[in-house]
């Protein structure tokens, strides 16, 4: 992990940043680390459902963002409604004055969903509002973002979808998870197809102290081995900093 | 004919969506002539005169005349009611002596496919999308698993039409590779969940139907547009009898693993 205090920092420019499900958990960190890797003049987006959470991370983050200039607005918006993700866009649209050199989007925001036995899903209204916070509002949030922030020679874009071992692997019970996953994997994988210039990098951040993981813990018993989130932030960062992934590719934290 | 192969599939109750055209169509009438008589085929579309013109070329036809029942359910099956009538339908029709309970996710539509993944703006179209693609073949399948629960004697099967967009990324088809992608894993969940359960994801091929035509001539990439066009122009594309006779086969066969993706080129 790069030495922030060393003397040529690398960085990710002067960007506009998105992060979903910024309150808590991974997104939570990702906003610290991010923060810290972002010019003077940057912007950094904070989208979740709770406003109260939203701005005690901005507090948190206040005495290092006003010393690097960076703005930070907070989105109190529920993703899985159509205004949430065009509130999100048009407030990334507003902020961002100056000329950006990066736009950096975070598909964060996901929820578990119930973990329960297949026949047990026969509420299609269940299971249609899984699927539209899950899956169709990281497609709608992100076409609305590239609409709103067309790709230019000089202008650095990348996306990033959060994503898990189980897009890749069908887990018993595990079926709205492991269905949503797989589906995210998918669409990110045709958008970096159609989209050259774009990066787009699918990241499963591996199991994390998160209030997710207590849920999971609480409704299987299983109890994982589990990383401070700030450590598997830290991951992500380098492999945005390095920026060496191919567009497209699943990586998973325990191999970077 | 190996010896370990069935000569039918049993007395069947055989669910099928998407049944008034294309591979839903075809499979039906395979089907028709592979179950013994007094099973009941549950013919599942939008459309209510396509689905009374194959039952009645069903009543027509030897299997017809042997004693299979045809029923059909005019539904829509991403309204909530849709995955319910079916179930109804079938409830009314089984009987205790049937043998087989065989459900073909088949129903589904390519989206929009002039379009770029940067297009899709709009969350209803999205969620309109998989609600009919992913989310009602999830609750069509529990729904029957639940109405006819695991017993002895009782064979359940369950299939996914699948396709090469299931494993592959194709350009202008974020909706369909999406949504085929998220169907593929949620049968091979339910594959790992129920040892019991023949879970058969099957990917049909490039087929000669409605669908193929949408896609030869309105794709948005133009190589993939081009693709599929010289597919149709230089006789490459499978007839749905060509495809659903290998389906059949591997039913018969049965030594599919559960779960796998299964391609009819495999065979």
């Amino acid at each position: 992990m790069s030495d922030i205090h060393s003397k040529n920092p690398r960085t990710l420019g002067r960007g506009i940043c998105i992060i979903t499900g910024a309150s808590k958990g991974f997104g939570h960190a990702l906003a610290h680390e991010v923060s810290h890797l972002l010019k003077a003049g940057s912007i950094l987006l904070l989208v979740a459902r709770s406003q109260s959470l939203l701005q005690e991370l901005k507090q948190e983050l206040q005495s290092f963002t006003e010393e690097q200039q960076l703005v930070v607005r907070c989105i109190a918006v529920d993703l899985s409604t159509r205004e949430g993700a065009h509130e999100t866009v048009m407030v990334a649209k507003q902020e961002a004055v100056n000329e950006m050199d990066h736009v950096l989007l975070i598909n964060n925001a996901g929820s578990l969903g119930d973990i329960s036995q297949f026949a047990s899903f026969t509420d299609l209204d269940k299971v249609n509002s899984y699927l539209s916070l899950n899956v169709s509002s990281a497609l709608v949030l992100t076409a609305g973002m590239l609409q709103a922030f067309p790709c230019r020679p000089d202008l650095r874009w990348s996306i990033v979808n959060v994503s898990s071992v189980f897009a890749l692997q069908a887990l018993p019970s595990w079926v709205l998870y492991c269905t949503a996953k797989a589906a995210r994997k998918m669409m990110f994988n045709v958008l970096a197809e159609e989209e050259p210039n774009v990066k787009v990098l699918s990241y499963s951040p591996g199991p994390m102290d998160t209030e997710m993981q207590k849920d999971i813990q609480r409704l299987t018993g299983t109890k994982n081995n589990l990383f401070p989130c700030q450590e598997s932030a830290a991951k992500l960062m380098k492999l945005l900093l390095d920026n060496e992934f191919p567009s497209g590719t699943h990586v998973d934290f325990f191999t970077v | 004919m190996s010896s370990s192969e069935r000569a039918d599939l049993g007395r069947a109750l055989c669910v099928i969506t998407g049944a008034s055209r294309g591979f839903g169509r075809t499979t039906a009438i395979e089907m028709s002539r592979l179950v013994k008589p007094g099973s009941v085929l549950v013919l599942v579309a939008r459309s209510a005169d396509d689905l009374r013109s194959l039952q009645a070329e069903l009543a027509e036809s030897e299997a017809g005349k042997a004693g299979l029942l045809v029923k059909c359910v005019v539904a829509d099956l991403a309204q909530m009611e849709g995955p319910e009538s079916v179930v109804s339908a079938s409830k009314e029709v089984f009987s205790e002596d049937l043998d087989h309970i065989i459900l073909v996710n088949n129903a589904a539509s390519l989206g929009d496919v002039s379009r770029f993944a940067k297009s899709f703006t709009n969350m209803a179209e999205v969620d309109s999308y998989l609600s009919f693609n992913v989310s009602s073949s999830l609750c069509l399948t529990a729904s029957i698993l639940q109405a006819f629960p695991q017993r002895p004697g009782l064979r359940r099967t369950v299939i996914n039409v699948t396709s090469l967009c299931a494993l592959k990324p194709f350009c202008s088809w974020v909706l369909y590779c999406t949504g085929k992608a998220a169907r593929e894993m949620m049968f091979r969940v339910l594959a790992e969940e129920e040892p019991d359960l023949r879970v058969l994801n099957y990917s049909p091929g490039p087929l000669d139907t409605d669908m193929q035509l949408v896609a030869r001539s309105r794709t948005g990439d133009p190589s993939l547009r081009k693709t599929f066009s010289d597919m149709f122009a230089e006789g490459r594309l499978l007839t749905c009898e060509a495809s659903c006779v290998k389906l059949m086969k591997l039913l018969l066969e049965d030594t599919y693993t559960s779960g796998a993706h299964v391609d009819v080129f495999d065979l």
